[in-house]
């Protein structure tokens, strides 16, 4: 058992579910709640700035899913999964979530996931988790929505909303309705998750979601330029124009 | 039973028939016979009338060898053994009974017989193969009908086995959470983990009593969508809020649970997104020819179009389409951040029903 008290966030959308989880951790010594978060922007927001030990996690909630809140904060948070549905087990187990509570569950079953939590803090203490594989980028289905962390907020952004997608250094800027928002990933893993019959790779630096085009201009010898609804020129290549020409 | 001794007006219909036979025989003893028109006729009629009900024998001669597994020999053996054997009993009938008439009558000679001999064995003969021809008609046309009948059946059941297929589920998961809020509410609130219970336990032996019936009257179905709510509301607290109308009256009659699912999807895919929450509204409004129910809940726009409100939705539709046709309708719409359903209804009278043993 650890000298420093293990500091807890207890994220669920329904104040009785984090009641229970208060109730058990209360008869454990060393455990300290640090924040208690009623949905997933919370969540975000409390992890990002207490850097707690441990997080028990809703699935289900408003906004933004357990398993979302978990690709912002990153995977060096351990996290306990608390749900009445057993279908995400699987993919808790995909992105290393040390236990997976099934609602209701017992005291005896809590202590349980308790106890695993303190090996793993036990044991990163000396052997850093290396970084995991993208849960999103193993993911089969295409992305409904981004999310954006910004600071300790939060941003999401359904993909029908985004304009088009470009290339800065070693992030990628979503522009979406006037606005831009800024990712920490590249254009082609963010091409690898968008659908593919909705967004085109029209050049090296641009992701283009077709919805916007109103039309493609030559604009000098093998080059074209795109011109979107809202006036908007991007540059087309040569293997860009091809790729568009096929979808559209 | 033989078909046609099971009915009085079958058998006076045979009967009819058999005296035109009668007329028929009549008409055949008047010539070589000599009799006059009348007396062939007082002669023929009763042994035509007799001669009905030795007929009606052929069905189970019919019977036993029926059509289908029974070879073309024996068949027709069969078939002509049973009118020769009947015929010849018919004969004997008919000659006793000519005897007794020209002796009564003083008339007919007692040769007339050997010349009506092989006439009236003859007719005896042709009429009873004909009769054995009509049982197979008649059984034939019995199999067709009972086939179609089971057939209808099967459609029946069919029909009834996906309307039950139809009906609500409480989803299960609605249990988990439940039980675990029960579970919370044990330390911090045992007199409201105990009214918990109760709500469950009554929303649940309503959802078995009143959901293996057809109909239920609408203000009854709205109290179920009520007790599902306030059990919810245990667990969302402030977040969920419910605006429930009331029909102007008591007599209409829905499918039970049909509000069940949306009921559900308003908690589930509407409020339970929403990170203030919202109000349920469920509001019902009627004509003299039909009933509108709208269930409203407050939706988050910006959520992934595929965990959407399928399987409840289209289970309703599914169900409200197998028991009205066309005569009903579900329509949904998103405006404003709320998701409405509307369900059209056509009137069903409480009348309609038999007498409900629940309340």
């Amino acid at each position: 058992m650890s000298e420093s008290p293990v500091r807890v966030v207890v994220v669920d959308d329904e104040p009785l579910a984090r009641a229970v989880v208060r109730e058990f951790i209360s008869v454990h010594p060393g455990i300290e709640i640090v924040a208690e978060c009623a949905n997933g922007f919370e969540a975000v927001k409390a992890v990002s700035e207490l850097g707690p030990d441990l997080v028990f996690l809703d699935v289900q909630m408003p906004k933004l899913s357990g398993f979302e809140v978990l690709e912002l904060i990153g995977r060096d948070v351990p996290v306990v999964f608390t749900t009445a549905y057993d279908q995400y087990a699987l993919r808790a187990f995909d992105v290393h979530a040390i236990d997976y509570l099934l609602k209701p569950f017992s005291e005896q079953r809590f202590g349980e996931a308790l106890a695993r939590a303190r090996e793993r803090l036990a044991a990163r203490d000396h052997a850093p988790v290396d970084a995991l594989v993208s849960e999103t980028q193993a993911r089969q289905t295409p992305l409904e929505r981004v999310l954006i962390r910004d600071g300790s907020q939060v941003h999401v952004l359904p993909v029908d909303r985004i304009d088009y997608v470009e290339a800065q250094d070693d992030y990628v800027s979503f522009r979406s309705e006037g606005k831009s928002y800024l990712k920490d990933q590249t254009l082609g893993v963010t091409e690898s998750l968008l659908d593919p019959s909705r967004f085109v790779r029209i050049h090296r630096s641009y992701l283009l979601n077709i919805e916007r085009i109103a039309r493609v201009e030559l604009y000098a010898k093998d080059s074209r330029i795109a011109i979107l609804r809202d006036g908007t020129k991007l540059p087309v290549s040569r293997a860009g124009y091809a790729r568009l020409a096929k979808l559209l | 039973m033989h078909p046609i001794l099971a009915r009085g007006r079958r058998l006076a219909l045979y009967l009819g028939a058999w005296t035109l036979v009668g007329m028929l025989l009549a008409a055949l003893l008047a010539g070589p016979g000599g009799l006059s028109a009348t007396r062939s006729l007082v002669v023929a009629i009763p042994l035509a009338l007799v001669y009905a009900f030795f007929c009606l024998s052929a069905w189970y001669v019919a019977r036993s060898t029926p059509l289908g597994p029974t070879g073309g020999v024996r068949l027709i053996a069969t078939a002509l053994t049973a009118s020769a054997i009947s015929s010849a009993a018919w004969l004997v009938v008919a000659r006793g009974w000519l005897e007794l008439f020209a002796e009564g009558n003083r008339v007919a000679p007692p040769e007339l017989f050997p010349a009506l001999r092989a006439l009236i064995f003859g007719f005896g003969l042709l009429l009873y193969l004909l009769s054995i021809s009509v049982s197979y008609l008649l059984a034939a046309f019995e199999r067709s009908r009972d086939a179609e009948r089971r057939g209808f059946e099967a459609l029946v059941l069919a029909r009834e086995a996906e309307l039950r297929s139809l009906r609500t589920q409480i989803d299960p998961h609605f249990l988990f959470n439940t039980l675990h809020s029960i579970s919370a509410l044990t330390t911090a609130d045992p007199p409201a983990a105990r009214r918990m219970c109760i709500l469950l336990g009554d929303f649940l032996r309503d959802t078995l009593a009143l959901g293996s019936k057809d109909r239920i009257t609408i203000v009854r179905e709205l109290q179920l969508a009520t007790q599902f709510l306030e059990i919810e509301q245990v667990r969302f607290g402030d977040r969920l809020r419910t605006d429930i109308g009331s029909p102007a009256s008591d007599t209409w009659m829905v499918p039970p649970l049909l509000l069940q699912p949306l009921v559900e999807n308003a908690v589930t895919h509407g409020v339970a997104h929403v990170i203030e929450g919202g109000v349920i509204r469920i509001a019902i409004s009627e004509n003299g020819s039909s009933l509108t129910i709208d269930v409203e809940n407050p939706c988050d726009p910006d959520r992934p179009k595929r965990t959407g409100t399928g399987l409840g939705l289209s289970n309703v539709r599914a169900r409200v389409q197998a028991l009205y046709g066309d005569r009903a309708g579900v329509s949904a719409s998103e405006a404003d951040a709320v998701w409405r359903v509307r369900l059209t209804l056509p009137a069903e009278s409480v009348l309609s029903e038999g007498p409900n043993p629940h309340e």
